[in-house]
C-alpha cells in the first residue's frame, strides 16, 4: 500500500513590484489569491502554515511572525505554525517541509504563503541590507552582499572556461522578459529585444541592467494537502510532489565547492538527489522553473541540471531550448528576472506556475506538460533547493 | 525630544546595520584574528588533534570537533584568477567602482582561494594573473557599555591590493 501522498491544490499571489503595502497587507493580497483558486476551501480548514521570509524583522520590525501571519489570515493552526528563512529558497523549503508534515499525517492542509517587503522609507538601505544576507562577517566585508559582483565573476569564468558569449547570457533575458510580458502579477511586462539588453546600463561587466533581477517586494502562497483532501477540494487534475532535495556543501567564498566559479556542484548533487527521490531522470522533465537571478545563472543551471552537457548552457538557451516548442521551456512566467525576486515568495511562485503548467492552464502552455521541476540557489550560490512536480505520483 | 525617543534617529548604535563584524574580545571567542590582522597577520584556526586548517577560524574544528586549537598564518599574496568592477547599485558605504578578486593564495595553501575587495587599485588596471597582497586598514570603531563607562571598540578589517610591479 502506498503511504500518504501530498499534493499541491492551488496558488495565488499578490501584485509584485515596488508597493505601497506592508508585508502584512500583501500576505493577506496572496492568501485572498490563493483561496479564490481553490473555492470552498475555508481559512479554518487549513490545518498548518508556514510562513517563509527573510527580511521580515530587518526591513519592518515583527520577529515570532508566523502567529502575526495566521492571526490575520483567520487561519487556526493545529499542526505546525511556523516561520522558515532560507533567503532565496525559502518558499521552496516551506513546500518540501509541508510535504514532509503531510506525507507523516502531522497535517492534512498547510498554507505555504512567502513575502518580502524590500523597500524601506530610506532607499539607501535596500543595497544595503544585503550584507546581512551572505556570510555577514567574511564576504560582506568585502562587497559581496548585493550579489552582481559574485554572478559577475561566475559569468567571466563561465566565458573563459566554456566559451560561452555575451550575447548567450542576453538571450536568457530577451526570452525570460518575453515570457512575463504575458503575466500581469510580475514586476514587468515588457519585450527586450538583444540590443536593449546590449546597450543596458552596467552593473558588473558583463552583466548589465537586464542581466540581473530587479527587488522586489511580492507574496505568494500555495495550498499542500493530502491526496484524499486534494481530491475534496478541487476538481483539477492532481498534481502531486514527487521529491526534491536541498543541498548545502559551504557558505564563505572561500570555501567554494567548485574546481571553478562556473563549475556547481552543489547543484549536481542536489539535481541527482532530486532524480532520485523522484524516480524520474533529467530527460523526463517537460517544463522548469529555475533561479535566474542573473542571465549566467540559468545558463548554469540548465547545464547542472542535466538538461544539456557541461558548457552548453549558453548553446541550449540560444538554440531555443527554453522556449515555448524547444526541449524544456523554463521560466515560462518569466522567471525572476521579469517577476523580480521577493526572497522567500519566489519558490512558491515557481511552484504556482508548475501546478498550472501540469494542469494545462498556463497562460504560456507546454503542451501535455506532466513533469516539472523548479530550482532556487540562495544567495552567494551557498545551497540548492530543487521540488519535482507530477501528474503522476512516485510509483 | 519626545517622550518615546527612537534611539536610531538620536545616533544610537545597533549591530544590525553594522555591515563589519564586531571584533571585541567582549563579544567573539575569535579576536584574536582581528588582533593578528592589527599586526598584518593573515590567520586562522588548525586543529591540533586532527590537523585540519579551517577558514574562517572557530572555536571547535569542523572535523573532528576538538576544540583544541592553534592560530597559523596563511599566505600574504596572491595571483588574481577574474577581477569584476561593479559600477551601478553599489552599497552607500561605497565609492564607485566596487572592485573585487577571486584571488588564488597558491597550491601550498590550506585555503587554496579568497574573495576579496581591491583597495589602493585603480579601475581598469587589474587583470589575470596580476600579483596581490594583503592590506589591513581601520573601520569605524563602535561604543561598548562596559559596568561603568562606555568604550569605543576600535577596529581594522582588510582587503588586497595589486603588489608594485
Ligand atoms: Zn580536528
Amino acid at each position: 500500500m502506498a503511504g500518504r501522498r501530498a499534493c499541491i491544490v492551488g496558488g495565488g499571489m499578490c501584485k509584485w513590484g515596488v508597493r505601497e503595502a506592508s508585508y502584512i497587507d500583501m500576505v493577506q493580497e496572496a492568501a485572498k489569491a490563493c483561496l479564490e483558486d481553490v473555492p470552498g476551501l475555508k481559512p479554518t480548514n487549513i490545518d498548518g502554515l508556514l510562513f517563509s521570509s527573510t527580511f521580515v524583522g530587518r526591513r519592518s520590525v515583527q520577529a515570532n511572525t508566523a502567529p502575526v501571519v495566521a492571526e490575520r489570515l483567520g487561519l487556526k493552526p493545529t499542526s505546525i505554525c511556523a516561520r522558515v528563512d532560507v533567503l532565496c529558497a525559502g518558499g521552496s523549503t516551506g513546500i518540501l517541509l509541508a510535504k514532509g508534515l503531510v506525507e507523516s499525517g502531522m497535517a492534512d492542509v498547510v498554507m505555504v504563503v512567502g513575502c518580502e517587503k524590500l523597500y524601506t522609507p530610506e532607499r539607501w538601505q535596500v543595497q544595503y541590507d544585503e550584507i546581512a544576507a551572505i556570510d555577514h562577517d567574511w564576504d560582506a566585508p568585502q562587497g559581496i552582499g548585493p550579489p552582481p559582483l559574485w554572478f559577475a565573476m561566475i559569468a567571466k569564468e563561465h566565458m573563459k572556461h566554456y566559451g560561452t558569449k555575451r550575447e548567450q547570457l542576453g538571450m536568457v533575458s530577451v526570452i525570460n522578459y518575453g515570457y512575463g510580458y504575458t503575466n500581469p502579477k510580475g514586476h514587468f511586462q515588457r519585450k527586450l529585444t538583444m540590443e536593449d539588453v546590449l546597450n543596458a546600463t552596467e552593473i558588473a561587466a558583463p552583466l548589465g541592467l537586464y542581466d540581473c533581477c530587479p527587488l522586489t517586494d511580492g507574496s505568494a502562497a500555495v495550498i499542500i494537502a493530502s491526496e484524499e483532501k486534494a481530491k475534496e477540494l478541487s476538481d483539477r487534475p492532481l498534481v502531486y510532489i514527487r521529491g526534491g532535495a536541498q543541498v548545502s556543501l559551504h557558505s564563505v567564498s572561500a570555501n567554494w565547492p567548485g574546481e571553478h566559479l562556473g563549475d556547481w556542484p552543489h547543484l549536481r548533487l542536489a539535481a541527482k538527489k532530486a532524480y532520485a527521490n523522484a524516480k524520474i531522470s533529467p530527460k523526463d522533465v517537460d517544463v522548469a522553473q529555475v533561479h535566474d537571478c542573473f542571465s549566467i545563472s540559468e545558463i548554469v543551471e540548465v547545464e547542472e541540471l542535466g538538461f544539456c552537457k557541461k558548457g552548453e548552457g549558453g548553446l541550449f538557451v540560444e538554440s531555443g531550448q527554453t522556449k515555448l516548442g524547444g526541449a524544456i521551456p523554463t521560466n515560462t512566467d518569466g522567471g525572476l528576472l521579469s517577476c523580480g525576486h521577493p526572497f522567500g515568495a519566489t519558490g512558491i511562485r515557481q511552484a504556482i506556475e508548475i501546478l498550472k503548467q501540469l494542469q494545462g492552464r498556463a497562460t504560456n502552455q507546454v503542451n501535455g506538460a506532466a513533469i516539472g521541476i523548479t530550482h532556487n540557489l540562495s544567495g552567494s550560490c551557498v545551497e540548492h533547493t530543487i521540488v519535482i512536480y507530477g501528474r503522476e505520483p512516485r510509483k | 525630544m519626545a517622550t518615546a525617543w527612537i534611539p536610531f534617529l538620536e545616533g544610537r548604535y545597533s549591530p544590525t546595520l553594522d555591515m563589519w563584524p564586531i571584533e571585541a574580545k567582549e563579544f567573539n571567542r575569535i579576536y584574536k584574528f582581528y588582533e593578528n590582522l592589527r599586526e598584518g597577520k593573515f590567520t586562522t584556526t588548525k586543529c591540533q588533534k586532527c590537523g585540519r586548517v579551517a577558514y574562517p577560524p572557530r572555536v571547535i574544528c569542523p572535523e573532528c570537533y576538538s576544540d583544541e586549537l592553534e592560530w597559523i598564518e596563511l599566505p600574504k599574496k596572491g595571483k588574481v584568477i577574474v577581477v569584476v568592477e561593479k559600477w551601478g547599485g553599489v552599497p552607500i558605504c561605497y565609492e564607485p567602482p566596487l572592485i573585487d578578486a577571486w584571488i588564488d593564495l597558491g597550491k601550498d595553501s590550506p585555503v587554496r582561494h579568497i574573495l576579496s575587495r581591491m583597495i589602493n587599485c585603480p579601475p581598469e588596471s587589474l587583470k589575470e594573473g596580476d600579483e596581490v597582497q594583503l592590506a589591513v586598514f581601520d573601520v569605524p570603531a563602535h561604543p561598548i557599555e562596559l559596568k561603568k563607562e562606555t568604550i569605543k571598540a576600535e577596529r581594522v578589517f582588510f582587503a588586497f591590493e595589486p603588489v608594485k610591479k
